[in-house]
C-alpha cells in the first residue's frame, strides 16, 4: 500500500469512530439562565468565543442552567474549558461544579492553569431532555467557556491549539454568516464616539446599524464601566446632551440614570437599528474598500453580515480598521518622531527611544456603607498583588500597564489583575474597625480602556497641535480640557503597588482637531472616531475624554451624511465638499 | 543704646554681604548628603519674583537665588532666603523659609529662622510633624496643589470619610479633596499652598537654565556618581556611546540600585559594545531576579545585544518571568538555538519540573515539541 492511501485509511478510521462515538459542544455562554453568572465577550479574539463568569464578589453567584436534547442515551464524560484563573500556592479562586439532571458531577473545576478542558467526571443520561447547571462554589470570578459531552473518555484533544476551527465544525458553522443586512452606514463600538455618531448620522436620514457588544450602550461611559464624561460638547451640545453623563465621582452608581436616558435617547431614532450584545469579529475589505463587517450574538452565537457603503470603527481598540486592513499605531512614539518632549517629565512624558508602554487599563469599584457588619475574607491570591495597600473605593488611577503586556491581547490578564487589587486591598481595608460595616457594593468585570490600537488617518493630531493651537481649516472638534498622560507609580517608586498611576498634566488653551484625523489613510470607506483615531500617544492625552470622543462622533456621521449626498469617500468630503460639511456642522447648534 | 544697638545690627548686616560664606547652612530637613559641608562660596546668581497670593494686597517680593559651591569652586546647591507673606481671608502674614534646591532645581529641603517659625491658619505654630509634613509635600512636584487655584480649596475641606457620600463640587471629586486633605498640614493649607508654588514655580525654571550656563563635563560625571536618582538619569542623557563605555561600570552599579525608569532608560540606551562584554553583560542579567518586571522584560528583549553567556543566566530565573515573558525567552532560544547548551536545558527542565511556577507547563510543552 502506498503513503496516499494508508493516510486515507487512517482518516476513514478517525471518522468511522467519531461517528460512533456521541458527543456534544455546549458554549457557556448560550446557556437559557445565566443565573448570576455574566457573559464575558470581552477577550473573544484571544480566546475564541464569550464565556460564563460567577462574578459574585466572593459570594457564590446562583447556578446558570440551561437544557439539551440529546440525541442517544448512555454513559458520558464530561469536561469543562475552564482555567485557574490565579495559579499558585493557595486554593484557585474561581471553582465551580457542573451538575447534569440534579446530580454534581465528581470533579470541582476551574483548577487547572491556562485555558484547557478540565474532566468533570462521567454521568448516566437516561432521558433525552437534559437539565444542566454550573454551580459555582467561591463566588470569585470561576470561569466557563464551554462544555463538551462525549461517550467516549478521550480528551477533547487538540481542541487548545486550534480551537476556533474545531468549533467551527463541532457547531456546524458556514464561512460566511447567513443572514445579511445593508445600510447606509455601520458603525461598530457604542461608546460615546459610536453612539454620536449615529444620531449624528440618523438625524441626516441615514440609515444606521449600531453594533455594540453590551447590553448597554455608552462604553466607558455606561453604567457597566461607569466613567463620567469630561470635555467640552463644541458644536454638537445638542446631540451630546442626549448621550453624556452628569459629573459625579467615577464608579458612583448615578451612572444608572444617564444609561437610561443615553439608551432611550438613541432607541428613538427610527434609523438606527441597534444590536446589542453583538460583537463584530471581522471586516473585509478589497481594494482598500470594506465591503462587510460580521458580527455575532455574544450568547447565541447567531451571526449577521453587514454591508454599507462606509462604516465607522469607534470600538476604541480600532478593530474594523485591524481586521480590514488599515494602518495603525500602538505604543509611544520616540519624542522625536513628532517633537513632543517635555523636559519636565523626560522618559515618563515621551521616551528618547519608543516603546509600548501606553497608558492602562481600569477597574472601577465602589462600596456601601450599611448598618451592620461585613465579613470580607483573607484571599492569599489576591493579596500578593495588593501587598498592604487598603482601599474600600476605586478611582480613575486604578489602572495597569506593563511592558511586557498588551492592552488588547493581554486584556484577560490585565482584568484580573485589577480585580485581585481590588480584592486583596478590600481585604487590607476591612481588618481595620472603621471599615467594618463596608462590603463591596459593585466591582467592575469589563475593563476600561483608555489607549490601544491609534487608526492612521491623513492626519496625525500630537502634542504640537496642542500646543500651538493650530486652527486647521478642517477643525472639526475643540476641547480646552488639560492633556493628561499617565505612567505607573511602581516606575518611579518600586515601593508604590504595580496597579495605581499618576498623571501629569499639560494646561492648555483651546484646541482643534482636524477631520482628517477621523477617517482612515488607506481604507477609503472607513471613519474612526473615539480613541482609536489618528494620533500620538501624547496626541491622545487631551481628545481621549468622552465628550471630545463624543464631539468626533458626530462629526463622522454628519460627514457621513455629505459622503452619502454626493457618493463620495471621506476623504472627498475634505478635498471637495468641506465648506458644505462645516456647514452642516454649525447648523447643530 | 539705641546707637550702639543699631551700630551692631549694621555691623552685622555689612559683615553679611562681605563674609557670605559664614551664613549658616543647617536646613531642618536636607534630602542630600555631603552637599553642605564644605560650602566655600555663596553667590547670587538670579532674581525671582514672588507674589502675594491675596488679591486685596498683591505684593511682588523679588528675592534672590544664590550658588552654593564648595572649596573647589564646584556648584552644588541653589539657596533662597525667601520671606512670603501667607494670606487667608484678607488678612496676612509674614512666612519665612530657607529653601534649598539641587543644581537641577529639584527641591531638596528647607529651614527655618528659629525666631520666625511658621504658622496656621489659627496663628497656632507649626509643631515638628508639621515641618516634616510640608517637606514630603514640597518634595512631591506633581502635587494636586499643583493645578489648583487655591479659590478651588477653600470650604471644600475637611471631606468626609467615606467617598461615597461625598458629592461631587465643582470638578473636585472626593478622592481629590481626600488626596488634598491628606497632602498639606493640618489648617496649614494657605501656608503649605504658598509655599508650594514658590517653591515649584519661577525658582526652579531659572535654575533650569541658569544650570545650562554652568554646566561642564566635570559636572555631569558629578551628577552620574552622586547617589541621586535625579542626577543620574540626567547625566545618563547626556552620554554619547564612547562615555556610555567609559563609565559603564558605574552604569551597571546604578541599574543594579536604582528605580523601573530609570533602568528601563539604560537598558534602551545601552550600546550593544557595551552590553556584549561578558563582564557587563553578568552585571546585567544576574540581578534578574531583584529587579522590577518592566526591566526583566528589556533584558530578555535585549538578549540578541548581550554576551552569549546571559542567555544561560537568564535560564537560572524563568521562575521569575510572565506568561509573556517566558514566552518571548523561549521564542528566544527557539530562533537563535539549534540544539539547547546544557546549562540551559537543564534550568529548563527544571523549571518545568517547579511547582511554584505557574507557567512551568508551558515550558514543559516547548521542551516536549522541540
Ligand atoms: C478609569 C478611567 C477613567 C477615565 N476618566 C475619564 C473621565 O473622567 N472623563 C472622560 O470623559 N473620560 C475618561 N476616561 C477616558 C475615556 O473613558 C475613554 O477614552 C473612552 O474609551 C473613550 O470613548 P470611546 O467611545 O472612544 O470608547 P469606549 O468607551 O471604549 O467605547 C467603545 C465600545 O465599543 C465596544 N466594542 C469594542 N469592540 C467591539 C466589537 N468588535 N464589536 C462591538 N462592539 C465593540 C466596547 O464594548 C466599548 O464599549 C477614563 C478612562 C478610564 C478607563
Amino acid at each position: 500500500m502506498n503513503k496516499v492511501n494508508l493516510i486515507l485509511l487512517i482518516g476513514l478510521y478517525l471518522i468511522c469512530a467519531n461517528s460512533k462515538a456521541q458527543n456534544l459542544l455546549i458554549e457557556a455562554e448560550s446557556f437559557i439562565n445565566k443565573g448570576g453568572w455574566v457573559v464575558d465577550p470581552q477577550f473573544v479574539e484571544q480566546m475564541g468565543s464569550p464565556y460564563l463568569m460567577a462574578h459574585g464578589m466572593g459570594i457564590p453567584v446562583t447556578n446558570a442552567s440551561t437544557r439539551i436534547a440529546f440525541n442517544e442515551k448512555g454513559m458520558y464524560h464530561v469536561w469543562a474549558r475552564t482555567k485557574n484563573w490565579v495559579p499558585g500556592n493557595w486554593d484557585a479562586p474561581g471553582q465551580f461544579k457542573i451538575i447534569v439532571n440534579g446530580k454534581a458531577l465528581k470533579k470541582t473545576l476551574g483548577v487547572t492553569t491556562g485555558w484547557s478542558w478540565e474532566y468533570a467526571g462521567k454521568v448516566k443520561i437516561k432521558s433525552n431532555d437534559v437539565d444542566i447547571q454550573l454551580s459555582d462554589l467561591t463566588g470569585f470570578n470561576g470561569r466557563c467557556d464551554a462544555l463538551y459531552f462525549s461517550t467516549s473518555k478521550k480528551i477533547p484533544s487538540d481542541a487548545e491549539t486550534n480551537l476556533d476551527a474545531w468549533r467551527k465544525a463541532k457547531l456546524g458553522e458556514t464561512i460566511a454568516p447567513k443572514e445579511q443586512k445593508a445600510y447606509d452606514l455601520v458603525i461598530t463600538g457604542g461608546g460615546l464616539a459610536g453612539c454620536a455618531a449615529a444620531i449624528a448620522a440618523a438625524e441626516q436620514g441615514l440609515k444606521v446599524a449600531l453594533i455594540h457588544d453590551r447590553p448597554v450602550l455608552g462604553g466607558n461611559a455606561s453604567e457597566e464601566i461607569r466613567v463620567h464624561t469630561l470635555g467640552i460638547y463644541g458644536k454638537y451640545e445638542r446631540i451630546l446632551k442626549m448621550i453624556d453623563t452628569k459629573h459625579y465621582p467615577n464608579g458612583s452608581f448615578e451612572a444608572r440614570y444617564d444609561q437610561e436616558k443615553r439608551d432611550r435617547n438613541v432607541k428613538s431614532f427610527k434609523n438606527i437599528d441597534l444590536f446589542l450584545d453583538w460583537r463584530a469579529y471581522d471586516a473585509v475589505a478589497h481594494n482598500n474598500t470594506i465591503k462587510h463587517v460580521d458580527a455575532r450574538h455574544t450568547a447565541t452565537g447567531e451571526r449577521i453580515r453587514f454591508t454599507a457603503p462606509r462604516f465607522v470603527d469607534s470600538t476604541g481598540d480600532g478593530w474594523i480598521g485591524f481586521w480590514a486592513g488599515a494602518e495603525f499605531s500602538y505604543g509611544r512614539e520616540s519624542a522625536s518622531t513628532y517633537g513632543e518632549a517635555w523636559d519636565e517629565w523626560g522618559e515618563l512624558w515621551s521616551p528618547e527611544e519608543a516603546d509600548n508602554f501606553v497608558m492602562g487599563s481600569s477597574v472601577l469599584w465602589q462600596n456601601e456603607k450599611t448598618n451592620e457588619v461585613h465579613a470580607f475574607p483573607q484571599l492569599p491570591w489576591a493579596s500578593s498583588i495588593a501587598k498592604d495597600h487598603k482601599a474600600i473605593a476605586g478611582e480613575w488611577y486604578w489602572e495597569f500597564s506593563r511592558n511586557d503586556l498588551h492592552q488588547i491581547h493581554d486584556a484577560e490578564e490585565i482584568r484580573d489583575h485589577m480585580l485581585r487589587a481590588i480584592f486583596g486591598s478590600f481585604s487590607n481595608a476591612k481588618k481595620l474597625e472603621e471599615n467594618k460595616n463596608y462590603k463591596l457594593q459593585w466591582v467592575s468585570y469589563l475593563v476600561g480602556k483608555r489607549e490601544s490600537r491609534r487608526l492612521i488617518g491623513d492626519y496625525i493630531y500630537t502634542f504640537n497641535d496642542v500646543k500651538t493651537h493650530t486652527k486647521f481649516k478642517d477643525a472639526v472638534v475643540e476641547e480646552v480640557r488639560e492633556v493628561d498622560v499617565h505612567y505607573q507609580r511602581n516606575l518611579k517608586d518600586s515601593k508604590e503597588p504595580d496597579f495605581l498611576s499618576e498623571a501629569i498634566f499639560y494646561e492648555t488653551e483651546k484646541y482643534y482637531i482636524p477631520y482628517r484625523s477621523l477617517y482612515s489613510k488607506n481604507i477609503d470607506n472607513l471613519f474612526m472616531a473615539g480613541r482609536n483615531f489618528s494620533c500620538s500617544h501624547i496626541g491622545l492625552g487631551g481628545p481621549r475624554v468622552m465628550l471630545t470622543t463624543g464631539q468626533m462622533g458626530a462629526a463622522v456621521g454628519l460627514a457621513a451624511a455629505i459622503c452619502n449626498k454626493h457618493n463620495a469617500t471621506p476623504r472627498e468630503v475634505y478635498t471637495m465638499h468641506l465648506e458644505e460639511y462645516l456647514d452642516l456642522i454649525e447648523k447643530q447648534q | 543704646m539705641y546707637k550702639s544697638l543699631a551700630f551692631i545690627a549694621l555691623f552685622f548686616i555689612v559683615m553679611g554681604f562681605r563674609n557670605q560664606k559664614k551664613r549658616d547652612y543647617n536646613p531642618m530637613f536636607f534630602n542630600m548628603t555631603n552637599e553642605l559641608k564644605d560650602i566655600a562660596k555663596d553667590e547670587p546668581v538670579f532674581k525671582f519674583e514672588v507674589k502675594s497670593l491675596d488679591t486685596a494686597y498683591s505684593a511682588q517680593i523679588n528675592h534672590d537665588v544664590r550658588l552654593l559651591s564648595n572649596s573647589n569652586g564646584e556648584p552644588r546647591v541653589f539657596f533662597s532666603d525667601i520671606e512670603t507673606s501667607v494670606c487667608a481671608d484678607g488678612e496676612c502674614k509674614l512666612a519665612n523659609i530657607k529653601v534649598y534646591w539641587n543644581l537641577l532645581g529639584n527641591y531638596v529641603g528647607y529651614g527655618i529662622h528659629p525666631e520666625l517659625p511658621l504658622t496656621k491658619y489659627e496663628h497656632d505654630t507649626f509643631e515638628r510633624e508639621d515641618y516634616a509634613k510640608l517637606h514630603q509635600l514640597l518634595l512631591d512636584e506633581n502635587s494636586i496643589l499643583k493645578r489648583r487655584k487655591i479659590t478651588d480649596l477653600i470650604d471644600k475641606i475637611p471631606v468626609s470619610p467615606s467617598n461615597i457620600d461625598s458629592k461631587d463640587l465643582d470638578g473636585i471629586s472626593g478622592a481629590t479633596k481626600k488626596e488634598i486633605k491628606e497632602s498639606v498640614v493640618k489648617g496649614g493649607l494657605y501656608s503649605c499652598y504658598t509655599l508650594w508654588h514658590i517653591v515649584h514655580g519661577e525658582a526652579k525654571e531659572k535654575i533650569k537654565t541658569y544650570l545650562q550656563s554652568i554646566n561642564t563635563p566635570a559636572l555631569n560625571t558629578y551628577f552620574l556618581y552622586a547617589p541621586y536618582r535625579d542626577y543620574q538619569i540626567y547625566a545618563l542623557k547626556q552620554l554619547n556611546k564612547a562615555e556610555f563605555k567609559e563609565h559603564s561600570k558605574q552604569i551597571a552599579s546604578i541599574f543594579q540600585s536604582t528605580d523601573a525608569l530609570t533602568r528601563t532608560y539604560v537598558l534602551k540606551k545601552i550600546p550593544e559594545d557595551v552590553l556584549s562584554e561578558q563582564r557587563t553583560t553578568s552585571q546585567f542579567y544576574d540581578v534578574f531576579p531583584h529587579i522590577d518586571i518592566n526591566s526583566r522584560t528589556l533584558l530578555i528583549k535585549k538578549l540578541k545585544d548581550a554576551n552569549s553567556t546571559a542567555v544561560e543566566i537568564v535560564s537560572k530565573h524563568v521562575g521569575y518571568m510572565t506568561k509573556n515573558q517566558l514566552s518571548m525567552y523561549l521564542k528566544y532560544l527557539e530562533e537563535t538555538y539549534e540544539s539547547l547548551n546544557g546549562g540551559v536545558k537543564y534550568n529548563l527542565i527544571k523549571a518545568s519540573n517547579s511547582k511554584r511556577y505557574a507557567y512551568s507547563y508551558l515550558i514543559k510543552e516547548y521542551l516536549k515539541n522541540r
